[in-house]
């Protein structure tokens, strides 16, 4: 068990250094980082955007009925949905959804083509598979996911404000003190930090997992299957190991 | 110039080649025939190296494969065509974005260029006005000769078809085998192909290794191979009606 896993963290370093060689063409390369752009991030934004306007709306309702004592000022409800956003749900959940969406569509994707030998063929024309199909991926989901949760931030505080104004659930002017009530950027940047490092576990490790898929068609479910679930433990793990690290 | 000496590759308690020596020499067409399941496929594999053997040599040229470092491989498999026996063309790329797909990495060519270039190989295998379709949206012949004109997209030292007419119609099969055939002449190279095809045996092979149970039990070529007097060979050769008729 400890010898499989050891052995599985050693392939994954090897599969890492094969995917950061540098690339024959740079052009070849910004032209995949624009479609994988397009296929991880730009077709995440739906999903990423409807789940923030309601969580954030929920948000604010269940942190005002838990708050009803006359000595708390209401604004508290803003600031506090504020927080919540920006320290876990907009990096973290978000990141969760991301693993089950863009974890299967890598892993799926990648485990397929090895299946039907189209990364053999690859290797035998002298191409640098894992690099070419990998690296734009694992670049894109990296370095434009912070852009995710920053897009997931503004929505939930959006759900909010919507909430607070078809319900009148605190006065709308306290909502908007509240979300602007002792700002801290950097928690925006550790969230994007988070953010980043989560993306970049889920993309790597689903297209490890997709890369070296064995067992037909059957084997590709699995390997989607597994990279899901392992990369939302890690993603906690994770979450707790930032956090310590950054905020204490 | 590709050599083999003493060969083994077993999966688990499976041997699948015993002992396999060989020499390619170019300009020819070099034959791997064999039953289904003698392990054909497995011998190519391990001759472009995607499974190494348990233990053997393999030489290209002067250089032993095993011993040849990232670069070297990387330099040899540009000098290498491969069609593999599922085709496997890229889902993500047109029929001409397929064959361009080996010039987008290794050549300077512009733009037209590798659409001229494409276009050639894609002639010469007889496929016209699909060049913007999927792979997905061909038949299996037609993948196939796309295949094959990827592998001779960047015209090869050393060319590996696994099973090139297998699914092909007899028309089809015989302009592939020709194809085929006149490349390996014209541009000197050396050409491996897998096949359990009697008439592509009978009408290219320049130099034919039957493989039974993993062993090569016979060597000769397209002259010999009827009037053999290896009972194996004869066997699988008999299976053929008109071949029948004649050994
Ligand atoms: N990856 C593998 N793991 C285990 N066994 C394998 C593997 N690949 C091939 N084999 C076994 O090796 C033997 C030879 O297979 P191979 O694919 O080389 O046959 P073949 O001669 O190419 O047959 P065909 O003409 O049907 O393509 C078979 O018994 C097969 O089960
Ligand atoms: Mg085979």
């Amino acid at each position: 068990m400890l010898k499989r896993f050891l052995e599985s963290v050693g392939r994954y370093c090897l599969f890492l250094r094969m995917v950061f060689r540098k690339p024959e063409k740079w052009r070849i390369f910004w032209k995949q980082f624009v479609i994988e752009t397009d296929k991880l991030i730009i077709s995440s934004i739906l999903i990423v955007g409807v789940i923030s306007l309601f969580i954030g709306g929920v948000l604010v309702i269940q942190t005002a009925s838990n708050m009803s004592n006359p000595m708390l000022d209401r604004m508290l409800v803003g600031y506090m949905v504020r927080e919540t956003l920006v320290l876990e749900f907009c990096s973290t959940v978000v990141a969760l959804i991301l693993a089950g969406k863009m974890g299967s569509n890598i892993a799926s994707e990648i485990g397929s083509m090895r299946i039907s030998g189209q990364i053999d063929a690859m290797d035998m024309m002298g191409v640098n598979s894992a690099g070419f199909l990998v690296l734009p991926k694992v670049m894109s989901a990296t370095l434009l996911s912070p852009l995710l949760m920053m897009f997931s931030f503004v929505l939930g505080l959006l759900g909010g404000w919507g909430v607070v104004e078809l319900t009148e659930i605190i006065p709308a002017s306290k909502y908007i003190t509240g979300i602007k009530y002792a700002y801290n950027g950097f928690y925006v940047v550790y969230s994007g930090f988070k953010m980043a490092l989560f993306c970049f576990l889920i993309s790597s490790i689903s297209a490890y997992n997709g890369y070296y898929a064995a067992g037909g068609s059957l084997g590709v479910g699995e390997s989607s299957t597994k990279s899901i679930v392992i990369t939302s433990i890690l993603i906690l793990l994770f979450d707790l190991i930032v956090t310590q690290l950054m905020l204490y | 110039m590709i050599k083999v000496e003493h060969l083994y590759k077993s999966f688990g308690d499976l041997h699948v080649l015993k002992d396999i020596c060989l020499d390619f020499e170019p300009g020819k067409c070099n034959m791997i025939i064999g039953a289904s399941g003698s392990g054909k496929t497995v011998l190519l594999k391990n001759l472009i190296g995607l499974m190494s053997p348990d233990s053997g040599e393999i030489w290209y040229g002067g250089q032993k494969l095993s011993e040849m470092d990232y670069d070297e491989k990387k330099a040899l498999r540009q000098k290498i065509g491969v069609l593999f026996q599922g085709s496997a063309l890229f889902d993500f790329e047109t029929v001409l974005g397929n064959v361009m797909f080996p010039m987008n990495f290794f050549t300077d060519w512009s733009r037209e260029q590798k659409i001229e270039r494409a276009k050639f190989c894609l002639d010469r295998v007889n496929v016209k006005g699909a060049d913007d379709r999927y792979p997905s949206e061909l038949s299996g012949g037609m993948q196939k000769r796309v295949g094959i004109a990827r592998a001779i997209a960047l015209n090869p030292d050393f060319l590996f078809c696994d099973e090139p007419n297998s699914g092909l119609d007899p028309y089809t099969s015989n302009l592939i085998d020709k194809l085929i055939h006149g490349i390996t002449e014209e541009y000197n190279i050396t050409t491996v192909i897998n096949t359990h095809d009697m008439n592509s045996m009978l009408e290219i092979g320049d130099h034919i290794e039957f493989l039974y149970n993993g062993s090569i039990l016979w060597k000769g070529d397209r002259h010999s191979i009827l009037g053999t007097d290896c009972s194996e060979l004869r066997t699988f050769v008999g299976a053929n009606v008109l071949a029948r008729n004649i050994i």
